[in-house]
């Protein structure tokens, strides 16, 4: 993995970026915190915000000409923050005694200060408190220049009086009535080691860089209004006080340019979509200065400008309190920890890969590629934990193996011919479309592995519809895309089963596949591009739904899309075709089409993080008032656990009469594996007239599993074949436990990578479950411990 | 890893018909291995583990050695 490049995308993101206020302010007050400070109360805090960033803070906190309020994006929803009014405030409520600054010694080097205004000022202060020797001339009798002009309501004389005393306090030479000119300058530049021009007009024009303000490479500095060609106040502070770290620098003999492209103003990146928040007038004043009342008010109107759409959209990073920056510093530790935990796994198998973070990002950056890449290299590097994705890969094993994997063409006219006969041949579809069958595929019917094992009785209908509706013959071809494996980061396991798919389409002669399960539909677009493939739901639109009575109770739902349909914007209009035309009323969720969330079931969360996976369910079906209808089998499912009434498009389309579908629980683990099977018999029986091969599933033990066991069963990952599986083994080796008290046996078997524990008791010829768990350590029984070579340690 | 269980004593290993044996028995995960004291059969060697011991310390330390 390019860790660089990681990084690279990490340094995008601009949750982190400063706002707008606090970008445009020229000394960079932390607007934010300042604001936050008031809302709680906490004056003296926000005080001390001021008293950190701000220059002579009593003057300017009166008089700033706040450069920050305009941009502020509380001006497009009922008016900026009155910033300055709420520093106004503070400076009445929140005073506290500054702490005694103990001065440095005075030997870092002579500095002249020419003009003794705000910007001279702010100069010569911040280089005293460094241990410069500064001496400022001021060709008036008094120090503050233009700042008089400013005495009035707010900022009296007293106050300024006090302010330039502390500055004559500081023992810093102050020569007044001195008249600096050129030539008296070129003097001063041989006997200070620094000299800064801080007056309003020179009698000459001056060539000044305008990051370090030193004129070409000399000791000579500018700052103040001849700078900045304006009357800013706060403007003069700003540049006085960059001057002043400049001529630090330059004394200091390091460079003067390093790092200094975010003093004074600046572009924030920061990007803030303020659409949703309510428009809130400015509190008015009910006297000159905000009452602390008024003040907290005011304060609480700010929005706190940050950029977090990504993380209000997604409840995995909610979770793990992270922003994609923070995120991406993460996974950068993680992946290159050598010895040590990788404390960030659980997060980084958390994520349901499911996209939104990028729609939503103002930059697309997609933590979805990101994690997916990192998943890929945990994987490569063998540091992926095995319990993460285990079960569900074992589960994709199983779809491509012969308990359900099936390619087959659509059965010829000859196989047909005995159907060929009247009321039939002139009122079945599928009668009528074997009877057209022309011995090429142009069509195979690919429904996934995880539809079938929700809807195993209506693959057969939909097979037949097909049949009867899209142009050309229609094969079919059961088993898994991959989507397990591609979320899982294995992608040596995901390549083979590409090819696998490859193979099977080059033989058929390039058939388009039908696709019905919107995971499918995301590998194929991701994986195998050259396949033409159309969704079961677009042509349900073009060819007309199965002729059959719906059930139309008028009601609404509201469409949870799929998460891995996200681009695919005909697919969410076919789906709504289908629902309006089947009578009932669509109300869309915030978050729906390119924007849906994830149910919980994505990036295999629902394997590596139940916690996770339960947050994403519970705040999905929280969204809605109404029924929910999706089009995804696992939504479906997780909706349903999660105490939602959902409905599959197919209890829609194909209804039951077994009550209600909204609520009807969806299969165990077990009955997935078995469902599977079951439709590859129904198919080969009903459709090819094949006797099916022996089933493999059929269980020999009849077992008594109480419900509270059931739900263990199903949480622990562990499927009716183990139990069937350590039954077998413990009945007819004696390998187990027994206990003479309650008449109970436990036993164990290892399968594959995991041992499986059942405790039971026989009743009858029945088998009653008391509990199961198992474990992937490896119990070397019998072992003499001398016969290991390993190194062994003491757990 | 020492564990026992509060009801361990009553089983017994139902192929010997021996009561359990506090023993070193030897486990392994990914690269590590350990040893641990178990209750076993001292005859056929089964070792006997409990429910709270595979969902507790033992997932534990499997999620330990995982993340290394």
């Amino acid at each position: 993995m390019n860790l660089d490049k990681l990084l690279e995308t990490g340094d995008r993101c601009i949750h982190k970026e400063p706002p707008t206020c606090t970008a445009q302010c020229p000394v960079h007050l932390e607007i934010i915190d300042f604001l936050s400070e008031i809302e709680k109360g906490n004056f003296q805090n926000a005080y001390k915000l001021m008293e950190k960033k701000m220059p002579f803070h009593h003057i300017i906190g009166r008089i700033c000409d706040h450069p920050c309020e305009a941009p502020c994006e509380r001006s497009e929803a009922g008016g900026s923050i009155r910033i300055s009014e709420l520093e106004k405030a503070v400076l009445e409520y929140g005073v506290y005694k500054p702490k005694k600054i103990w001065p440095l010694p005075k030997n870092k080097g002579k500095v002249a200060i020419i003009g003794g205004g705000l910007s001279g000022l702010t100069t010569a202060v911040d280089l005293d408190k460094k241990g410069y020797i500064v001496t400022i001339f001021e060709k008036t009798n008094q120090l503050g220049g233009r700042l008089w002009d400013f005495v009035g309501n707010s900022l009296t004389e007293a106050i300024l009086q006090q302010e330039l005393k502390a500055v004559t306090d500081k023992k810093m030479i102050i020569h007044f009535e001195e008249t600096v000119d050129k030539s008296k300058l070129t003097e001063l530049l041989t006997e200070y080691d620094a000299v800064y021009l801080g007056t309003a007009n020179w009698e000459a024009p001056v060539e000044v860089n305008p990051v370090t303000f030193q004129v070409s490479d000399s000791a000579l500095f500018v700052g103040g209004q001849l700078l900045n060609k304006t009357d800013s106040v706060i403007f003069s502070a700003s540049s006085g006080r960059r001057a002043a770290i400049s001529i630090e620098r330059y004394l200091s003999k390091v460079s003067l340019t390093d790092s200094r492209d975010r003093e004074g103003v600046f572009e924030t990146p920061l990007q803030f979509d303020i659409s949703s928040k309510e428009p809130l007038p400015p509190i008015e004043k009910s006297a000159g200065i905000y009452s602390q009342e008024e003040a907290i008010e005011e304060a609480k109107r700010c929005v706190k400008c940050q950029c977090r759409k990504c993380i209000e959209g997604c409840v995995h990073m909610r979770q793990f309190e992270m922003s994609p920056d923070a995120y991406i510093r993460q996974i950068n530790h993680n992946e290159r920890i050598i010895l040590g935990t990788h404390y960030a796994n659980k997060m980084i198998n958390s994520c349901a890969e499911c996209g939104l973070c990028k729609e939503e990002c103002f930059l697309e950056i997609s933590m979805n590629d990101v994690i997916h890449e990192t998943r890929e290299s945990m994987v490569e590097r063998g540091k992926m934990p095995v319990s993460a994705h285990d079960f569900a890969l074992k589960d994709m094993a199983f779809s491509n193996s012969s308990h359900f994997s099936l390619v087959r063409k659509q059965p010829s006219k000859e196989e047909s011919k005995d159907l060929f006969y009247y009321p039939l041949i002139s009122f079945s579809d599928y009668v009528k479309g074997l009877y057209k069958g022309t011995g090429k595929t142009e069509y195979l019917f690919y429904p996934g592995c995880q539809l079938p094992a929700s809807y195993p009785d209506d693959i057969k209908s939909i097979y037949e519809y097909l049949v009867g509706h899209v142009k050309g013959d229609v094969g079919i071809y059961l088993g898994c895309c991959g989507a397990p494996a591609d979320w899982a980061g294995q992608q040596g396991l995901m390549m083979e089963n590409i090819e696998a798919i490859k193979k099977v389409w080059t033989e058929m002669e390039r058939p388009t596949f039908i696709l019905a399960c919107s995971s499918c539909i995301r590998i194929f677009e991701k994986y195998l591009p050259e396949i033409k493939v159309e969704s079961l739901w677009d042509i349900y639109v073009r060819e007309g739904l199965p002729n059959k009575d719906h059930i139309k109770i008028p009601q609404t739902l509201s469409i949870h899309d799929a998460c891995g349909t996200r681009e695919n914007s005909d697919l969410h209009e076919s789906v709504r075709k289908i629902v309006a035309k089947l009578g009932y009323g669509i109300e869309e969720l915030e978050y729906s089409k390119e924007k849906t969330k994830c149910c919980g079931y994505g990036g295999l969360v629902y394997y590596a993080n139940r916690e996770q996976s339960n947050a994403f369910v519970n705040e999905r079906i929280g969204e809605s008032e109404h029924d929910l209808l999706v089009y995804c089998a696992m939504c479906k499912d997780l909706f349903v656990s999660g105490g939602k009434r959902t409905y599959h498009l197919l209890d829609l389309i194909y209804p039951k009469d077994d009550g209600e579908s909204a609520t009807r629980k969806m299969p165990t683990l077990s009955e997935r594996h078995r469902n599977r099977s079951r439709v590859k018999q129904i198919l080969l029986k009903e459709i090819w007239c094949e006797e099916p091969i022996e089933d493999v599933m059929e269980e020999n033990l009849t077992l008594i599993i109480p419900d509270d066991v059931k739900k263990n069963i199903e949480d622990r990952y562990i499927l009716i074949e183990d139990i069937q599986a350590v039954l077998k083994n413990a009945e007819a080796k004696n390998e187990r436990f027994c206990n003479p008290d309650t008449g109970e046996y436990l036993a164990r078997l290892r399968r594959d990578n995991v041992t499986f524990w059942v405790k039971y008791e026989k009743e009858a010829e029945s088998f009653l479950i008391k509990s199961v768990y198992s474990h992937r350590m490896e119990i070397l029984e019998g072992m003499e411990i001398a016969e290991e070579q390993n190194e062994t340690r003491k757990l | 890893m020492k564990h026992e269980s509060y009801d361990q004593t009553k089983w017994l290993c139902d192929k010997c018909q021996r009561e359990l044996e506090l023993a070193k028995v030897k486990v392994r995960y990914m690269e590590g291995n350990f040893e641990v004291d178990l209750m076993k059969c001292p005859t056929c060697n089964q070792v006997f583990i409990d429910e709270a011991l595979a969902l507790g310390k033992m997932k534990e330390v499997e999620e330990g050695l995982e993340d290394k």
